[in-house]
């Protein structure tokens, strides 16, 4: 089948997790978790802590396989093995740390692994580092930032400005879904604000966002749909537009069954 | 040197507080040398100037070597036992009978074998850097000793002593490689994706490997470089004395990686400039002369070098901030607050360091 017809057949649908489990010894940190994300969507995933949400986004990323269960991007059944894989695939996953080497410079941060090269004395491979600062301004400015110091080594940006030198980087990889852990977490407000638009910005390029937040203030600022995660399982998915914080909270303290699993829980 | 660290367009980081080290340095140096010149007026010669880069040659070839290692958060404890090793196994085979080319060609296959041994030690078998190449450092000491033991080697053919003796266009040959050497090691750094994956890796080397640095690979490949340089050095060294012997090179390593380390190259890895290395050995060769001509006693020269060492570390860490007591007064203007400034264009990026 070619990409065309299951383009026309499943379009919008940019990723299908189905039946997904992770254990580490006897603890089940992903129990059965299926969920599917649509093109241009912000999927925000909440619970407290413990409640599987950063396992579940290690398994996309590449970074821990899931023990069973399948992953679907764009409709192809994806093996996510290694970082490497998730980015064949077109996941690009900010990490906490943000994955930036942080003596190396905006350009340099941006094109590390894939870096522009150009021909010295038509022969001789170098990089191309004019050709890499121009299309680090390129891409920086799609946002509406133009950083004052690409030379500097990244350590002496703010923290809003590393996390858009990250995602320009997830950028150039032409991602179609984006894997973002606590991105605001440590930031200021003010910074924090910068990271929401950089989040739409990317949502409307048609790029689908899965972030962890535990600010929910920030999760309905942001999300389309929300999920609740609770001890590994998944337990709803709710349309930000139709709920309220309190629902929310509540399915996150209590879960879905209130009455049975309050019990337990006491 | 001056000059061409800031006519060399594109090369560099092109981080204006990186230049300015590179040029303190200089500072430094030129001031020393007037300092010297005053106090003793045959400092000033054009002859011992000269003679200052000849004797400066060796160390900075290996030093333009152990910017990568270091640079890679790695460093390199063997490379004056690989010295004596390799200079003794070529020389004696060339004594033998050997075709001098080839004997070249074998120490320089020699000393990438060895940088591939001690680079394998640490990426693949995970061995630290510091106890893998001491162990390097005892063995080939050893080696060499069993080789030649208390055996001086003298009397190379013409055509391997010119690498060391000979001069063109009144410039010593040694000199003339060594800035070869320098040149080409500044754009490996600056300019190639090997030299951007060693500074990468040094930096971070888990963001490089999940930004698909082959990170085993590329430092494999540092050690390998390092073989190179110490094979060259070594080559430069014995041509120069015409003769080597088992014992050559005893704690060369302490002189190279103190020129690194006073260049500015950071002991914690990420961090390097190769033109700040070249600047160390010059100062280092500048003392050594100086103390020299003052008479001062050899053991006093190793007082002195260690005291310069040390001082010029505790000024990096002061620089990066990382002596919390002084920290504070260090402080820059704190980032952030101009994400949205136009971004200042090209003139900037100019002119980087030869680093």
């Amino acid at each position: 089948m070619t990409r065309e017809n299951i383009g026309a057949m499943d379009a919008a649908k940019v990723l299908n997790v189905i039946g997904l489990t992770k254990s580490y010894g006897g603890l089940t940190a992903v129990d059965d978790v299926s969920f599917e994300v649509f093109e241009g969507e912000i999927l925000a995933l909440v619970g407290d802590n413990g409640a599987g949400k950063s396992t579940l986004v290690k398994a996309l990323a590449g970074a821990q396989p899931p023990d069973g269960g399948r992953i679907e991007v764009n409709g192809e059944l994806r093996q996510l093995n290694s970082p490497r894989d998730a980015s064949e695939a077109g996941i690009g996953c900010l990490h906490q740390g943000l994955g930036l080497v942080d003596t190396l410079n905006v350009p340099e941060n941006v094109f590390l692994g894939r870096e522009l090269l150009t021909r010295l004395l038509l022969v001789i491979p170098q990089l191309d580092h004019r050709q890499m600062r121009e299309r680090t301004i390129e891409l920086l400015a799609g946002f509406g930032i133009s950083l004052p110091r690409l030379n500097d080594p990244v350590i002496r940006l703010s923290g809003g400005q590393r996390q858009t030198v990250a995602i320009s980087r997830l950028l150039l990889q032409d991602v179609r879904l984006v894997v973002m852990d606590e991105p605001m977490a440590a930031l200021g407000v003010e910074e924090g604000r910068r990271v929401l638009d950089l989040v739409r910005t990317m949502r409307d390029r048609g790029i689908s966002v899965i972030i962890i937040s535990h600010n929910l203030e920030h999760v309905f600022q942001l999300a389309d749909r929300i999920a609740i995660m609770k001890n590994g399982r998944l337990i709803g998915v709710v349309n930000a537009a139709a709920t309220t914080r309190d629902e929310v909270v509540r399915l996150i303290t209590f879960g879905a069954a209130t009455q049975s699993e309050a019990h337990i829980e006491i | 040197m001056k000059s061409e660290a800031n006519s060399a367009p594109g090369i560099g980081h092109a981080d204006r507080r990186w230049l300015f080290e590179g040029i303190g340095l200089t500072v430094v140096i030129v001031a020393l040398a007037i300092l010297f010149i005053l106090i003793n007026p045959r400092f000033g010669t054009i002859a011992n100037f000269i003679n200052i880069l000849t004797q400066a040659s060796f160390i900075i070839v290996m030093a333009v070597g152990m910017t990568f290692v270091i640079t890679s958060a790695g460093i390199d404890l063997s490379v004056g036992s690989a010295v004596a090793f390799i200079t003794v196994v070529a020389f004696g085979l060339i004594k033998g009978g050997l075709n001098p080319l080839l004997g070249v060609v074998l120490m320089f296959g020699l000393g990438a074998f060895l940088g591939f041994l001690t680079g394998s030690l640490v990426a693949y078998v995970k061995i630290p850097p510091f106890i893998a190449t001491l162990g390097m450092m005892a063995g080939l000491r050893g080696l060499a000793l069993v080789h030649s033991a208390g055996e001086m080697h003298f009397g190379l053919p013409v055509s391997i002593t010119f690498v060391g003796q000979g001069v063109l266009g009144g410039v010593p040959v040694p000199v003339i490689i060594s800035l070869a050497a320098a040149v080409f090691g500044a754009w490996l750094f600056n300019r190639t994706r090997f030299g951007l994956h060693v500074r990468a890796i040094g930096g971070n080397r888990e963001a490089a490997r999940l930004a698909g640095v082959p990170v085993n690979r590329v430092e494999v490949m540092v050690y390998v470089l390092m073989g190179l340089f110490t094979a060259l050095g070594g080559l430069i060294m014995m041509a120069r004395i015409d003769s080597t012997q088992a014992t050559i090179g005893t704690a060369m390593e302490i002189h190279v990686i103190s020129a690194v380390i006073i260049g500015g190259t950071s002991l914690f890895g990420g961090r390097g400039t190769v033109y700040g290395s070249v600047m160390g050995a010059l100062l280092l060769a500048m003392m050594t002369n100086a103390l020299i001509i003052a008479g001062v006693d050899f053991f006093w020269q190793l007082v002195v070098m260690g005291g310069i060492v040390l001082i010029a570390v505790a000024i990096s860490n002061l620089r990066e901030q990382r002596i919390p007591a002084l920290a504070h007064f260090m402080r820059r203007e704190p980032p952030g607050s101009a994400d949205n400034e136009p971004a200042r264009e090209p003139a900037q990026q100019q002119g980087g360091t030869l680093s």
